[in-house]
C-alpha cells in the first residue's frame, strides 16, 4: 500500500540514464521506459493560478495528470479535447482539484513538447520491489528536458524509500515544492502580471511616477493583445481594457505632471486605442450575464431572452472578427510600438509644472482633495436624491481608489490597506447600482434597435425584455437604498482620522 | 472488514495459491487487503518475495501495536500489504478481535497510517489446533479448497464435523474443487456425489490443475499478474467473485 502522500520531485532528465542498473547497497534499479513518446502540453490559465496554488496539470495521451500542492497525484482519462474551460471537462477527480480555476479563465498551454513515460523499481535479491518512482520525462519544443517522478514507498521498507531519495537528490532532483516544472522547463518564462508591483523610490517625482506606471502597464495589455485576437477567454480583453483604462486615468488625474497640451495628446492616444475595444466588451458582459438574467424572469419569457442573446452571439462574432482585424492592423502595431517606446525613454515628453513635485506630496494633496469631494457629496445623498449624484458618488469613488494605488508604494502598507478595503465595499454597493442602471439603459437601447421586419418575434422580445428591465429597476432601487448606509460604514471616525493622517497632515 | 481464512486440513490441494490469487483478486478488485501468512509450510510470502520477518518471533507481539504494524510489508501490487510469519501465532485470535474492534488501538494504529483493511486473508496452517478454531470463529467465510478424490472427501466431512461439535455455523465453510483433472473420471464422480452430499456448501467454480498454477513457484508471482488471460487466472477470479457475493450475503 502506498504511503499517504507521495513526494514529488523535478529530476534533470539526463540524470536518469545513469540510473538504469545501478545498484547500491543490495538494491538494484530497475528502469522501465516507454516505448513510445507522445505530445504533451502543461496547462494553466494565462495568468498561471495553477502555478500559484502549486498545482501542475499536465495532458497527453487523452489523459489530466494533476500534481497538487500537497503531493497528491490525480489523473482522469478520457479528455481528449485540446484545454479549455474546467466547466466543460467531463466529471473526475482532475475537475474537482480544479475548482480553484476562474470560471472566466481558459486552460490554455504554457509549454509543450514531447512525453516519455517510465518507471523505476528499487529491486533486492529475491527480486522484490522496495520501493519505486515514475517519471514523466518531459522534452518541451524549447527549454529543458526535466522529469517530473513521483516516489512511492512501500510499507515496511523505509530504508528503500529513504535511499531512493537520496539517490535522486544526488543526481540533482529538487523537490516539487521548491520549483514549479514550467519554471524547470522554461528558465526564461515571463509570468504574466496583471497588476505588476511598483517600485517607486522614496524620493521619486510624479513624473517618475506616472512614467513608471504607464510603462508598466503598456506591456501587460500588450501582453493580453494575441488572447484577445485568439478569443482564448473574455478576461483577456478585460486584462487589456484595464490596463489601458489605468493608463487613462494616470494621465488625466496626475494633472499638471505633463504639459497641458502633452496631457491632451496623450488622452486622446489612449482613448483611440481603447475606443474599438468598447462593443465587444458590452458584448461580452451581456453575454456573462445571460444565466443571471434568465433567472430573473419566469420560464414563460425565456424565450424571448433566447432570442436577444443569439442577436448578441452573433453580433459578438462580427465585433470579434473587426477587434481582431484591428490589433493585427500595420497601424495599430505601429501605434502601439511608438508608445512604448515614448514611456521607455520619457526624457521626450514635455513636462508639466508638477512634474518635480514629490510622489508623496502631489498624492497626498490629490486624494485628500478627492476625498473630501466624496464626503461632500455623499453628505447630501439621501432618498430623495437624483440617480445622477449617486453616479458622481461612483466616479470619484473610483478615481479615488485608482489615486491611492498608484501611490500606495508611497504611503505605510497597513493604513493603506485599512483605506481601501472598506472602500472596495462601497464601491461594490455603487457598483451594482450602476450595473443594474448600466444593463437597463442597454436593454433600452437594444429594443429602440430592433428591426421593423419580424413584428411577432419583436413582440415576444419586447415582453421579455421589459420584464427585465421591471426587475433590474427593483434590484437597482435595493442598491440606491444601501447608499447611504455604505457610505457611512466607509466614513467611520476611524477611517476620517486614517485618511487625515496620512493625507493631511493629521489636520483637517 | 471481513475476515476470510484460506484452509484446508490436508496438505498439498493448492491452498496457498489460492490465498496467493485470492488476496491479489480482491486488491485489484479495489478492495485494500492484507494476507497473513500463517502456514508455517505455505509460502505465500515466498510468492510475494517476502522474507520472512525475524522479529515476529517474539512472543509478546500483540501487545505491541507498533511493531506489529512495522512488520506489514507493502506487496509490489496496489492495495496489497503481506503479514510474513514463521511463527506459531499463538495470540493470533486476540489480534483478529482487535481487528474486528473499530475503538482497538491496534485498528486506529491502522488507521492513522491509512492502513486500514478491507479484507483480511488468512493463510491458515493445515491442521486443526486452537489456532484453526479462534480463526474459524472470527472469520466471516472460510474457503476450503477440496482435491475430488474419496480421501479429500472424507477430510471434508471431518472439518465439517469439528465445526459441530464445536457449535461453529457449517455456512461459514465455502469448499471449492482445486487440482481437478478432466480426463480423470474419477474426479468427475467424486465431485458429482460431494456436491450431492455436502448441498450448499460448494462452490460453482473448479480450479483446474494447471501447469501456469505450477509454474508461480518460478514467477513468484499470482498467476493473474503472470499470466492474466490463463484459464487458471480466470477461474481464480471466478473463485473471487462467488466467494465475496456469498460472504456479501452473510
Amino acid at each position: 500500500m502506498p504511503f499517504p502522500s507521495v513526494p514529488i520531485f523535478l529530476v534533470p532528465a539526463e540524470a536518469l540514464t545513469a540510473f538504469a542498473g545501478a545498484t547500491t547497497g543490495k538494491l538494484t534499479k530497475h528502469m522501465t521506459r516507454s516505448e513510445e513518446d507522445m505530445p504533451f502540453a502543461l496547462l494553466d490559465t494565462f495568468d498561471e493560478t495553477l502555478r500559484q496554488s502549486g498545482m501542475c496539470l499536465l495532458q497527453a495521451g487523452g489523459e489530466l495528470t494533476l500534481w497538487t500542492a500537497d503531493g497528491e497525484v490525480l489523473t482522469q482519462t478520457g479528455v481528449d479535447q485540446p484545454a479549455g474551460f474546467v466547466a466543460d471537462l467531463a466529471e473526475g477527480p482532475v475537475k474537482l482539484a480544479l475548482a480553484c480555476v476562474p470560471e472566466l479563465r481558459s486552460l490554455i498551454p504554457l509549454a509543450q513538447g514531447r512525453l516519455q513515460t517510465a518507471q523505476l523499481a528499487l529491486l533486492d535479491k529475491e527480486g522484490k520491489t522496495q520501493a519505486r518512482a515514475r517519471f514523466h520525462i518531459l522534452t518541451p519544443d524549447l527549454g529543458h528536458r526535466i522529469a517530473i517522478a513521483q516516489l512511492q514507498g512501500l510499507r515496511g521498507y523505509d530504508k528503500a524509500f529513504a535511499q531512493l531519495q537520496a539517490d535522486l537528490l544526488g543526481a540533482g532532483a529538487v523537490p516539487y515544492a521548491d520549483r514549479h516544472p514550467l519554471i524547470a522547463l522554461l528558465p526564461e518564462h515571463a509570468p504574466y502580471v496583471a497588476k505588476p508591483d511598483l517600485e517607486l523610490e522614496a524620493d521619486a517625482t510624479v513624473f517618475d511616477t506616472a512614467n513608471a506606471i504607464i510603462a508598466a502597464y503598456l506591456p501587460v495589455a500588450r501582453q493580453n493583445e494575441q488572447g484577445v485576437v485568439d478569443d482564448i477567454d473574455v478576461e483577456f480583453l478585460h486584462d487589456y481594457r484595464i490596463a489601458l483604462r489605468k493608463i487613462r486615468s494616470v494621465v488625466s488625474l496626475f494633472k499638471g505632471v505633463y504639459s497641458d497640451k502633452q496631457t491632451e495628446r496623450l488622452k486622446q492616444r489612449f482613448s483611440d486605442l481603447m475606443a474599438p475595444t468598447g462593443r465587444l466588451r458590452d458584448l461580452d458582459v451581456y453575454l456573462l450575464e445571460r444565466d443571471f438574467f434568465f433567472d430573473l424572469v419566469p420560464q414563460s419569457l425565456h424565450g424571448g431572452l433566447e432570442r436577444m442573446f443569439d442577436m448578441f452571439a452573433a453580433e459578438r462574432t462580427v465585433a470579434h472578427q473587426k477587434l481582431a482585424k484591428h490589433l493585427k492592423s500595420k497601424g495599430y502595431a505601429t501605434e502601439i510600438t511608438k508608445l512604448v517606446s515614448l514611456f521607455e525613454a520619457p526624457k521626450r515628453l514635455h513636462r508639466g509644472p508638477d512634474a518635480d513635485s514629490q510622489a508623496h506630496d502631489f498624492a497626498s494633496a490629490l486624494i485628500w482633495k478627492r476625498y473630501r469631494k466624496i464626503c461632500k457629496i455623499a453628505e447630501a445623498i439621501d432618498d430623495q436624491t437624483e440617480d445622477e449624484e449617486v453616479h458622481e458618488l461612483r466616479i470619484h469613488c473610483k478615481k479615488l481608489r485608482y489615486l491611492m494605488e498608484f501611490f500606495a508604494p508611497a504611503f505605510p502598507a497597513e493604513e493603506f490597506k485599512s483605506l481601501i478595503k472598506p472602500l472596495k465595499k462601497l464601491q461594490d454597493n455603487l457598483g451594482l447600482f450602476n450595473d443594474y442602471s448600466v444593463q437597463q439603459d442597454s436593454l433600452r437601447a437594444f429594443l429602440d434597435g430592433l428591426g421593423t421586419d419580424d413584428h411577432a418575434g419583436n413582440m415576444q422580445l419586447a415582453q421579455s425584455v421589459g420584464a427585465l428591465i421591471a426587475v433590474l429597476h427593483q434590484r437597482q432601487l435595493g442598491e440606491r437604498q444601501k447608499v447611504v448606509e455604505s457610505f457611512q460604514s466607509f466614513n467611520s471616525p476611524e477611517t476620517q482620522q486614517t485618511f487625515r493622517d496620512l493625507f493631511h497632515g493629521g489636520e483637517g | 472488514m471481513k475476515i476470510i481464512a484460506c484452509y484446508s486440513n490436508k496438505g498439498g490441494v493448492g491452498k496457498t495459491a489460492t490465498a496467493v490469487n485470492l488476496s491479489y483478486a480482491l486488491a485489484d478488485a479495489g478492495q485494500r487487503t492484507l494476507l497473513c501468512d500463517l502456514d508455517p509450510q505455505g509460502a505465500s510470502s515466498f510468492y510475494f518475495r517476502v522474507k520472512p520477518s525475524k522479529k515476529l518471533t517474539e512472543t509478546k507481539f500483540f501487545d505491541d501495536v507498533e511493531r506489529f504494524t512495522k512488520s506489514i510489508r507493502g506487496s509490489d501490487y496496489d492495495n496489497l500489504d503481506i503479514l510474513p510469519a514463521n511463527m506459531t501465532f499463538r495470540d493470533f485470535d486476540v489480534f483478529l478481535s482487535r481487528m474486528k474492534n473499530s475503538r482497538s488501538r491496534l485498528k486506529k494504529a491502522l488507521k492513522a497510517v491509512k492502513s486500514d483493511y478491507d479484507v483480511i486473508l488468512l493463510d491458515c496452517p493445515p491442521n486443526i489446533s486452537t489456532l484453526s478454531e479462534n480463526v474459524f470463529s472470527a472469520a466471516d467465510g472460510i474457503v476450503v479448497p477440496v482435491i475430488p478424490t474419496t480421501l479429500s472427501q472424507r477430510t471434508f466431512e471431518q472439518l465439517e464435523e469439528f465445526f459441530r461439535e464445536h457449535d461453529l455455523p457449517v455456512n461459514k465453510l465455502h469448499a471449492f474443487f482445486s487440482m481437478s483433472q478432466g480426463i480423470k473420471s474419477l474426479h468427475g464422480q467424486t465431485m458429482e456425489e460431494m456436491r450431492k452430499a455436502h448441498k450448499k456448501r460448494f462452490l460453482n467454480t473448479q480450479i483446474a490443475f494447471t501447469s501456469d498454477i505450477e509454474r508461480m513457484g518460478v514467477h513468484r508471482a499470482p498467476v493473474i499478474a503472470t499470466s492474466p488471460r490463463s484459464a487458471a487466472a480466470v477461474a481464480y477470479r471466478e473463485l473471487h467473485d462467488e466467494v465475496m457475493e456469498r460472504l456479501g450475503k452473510a
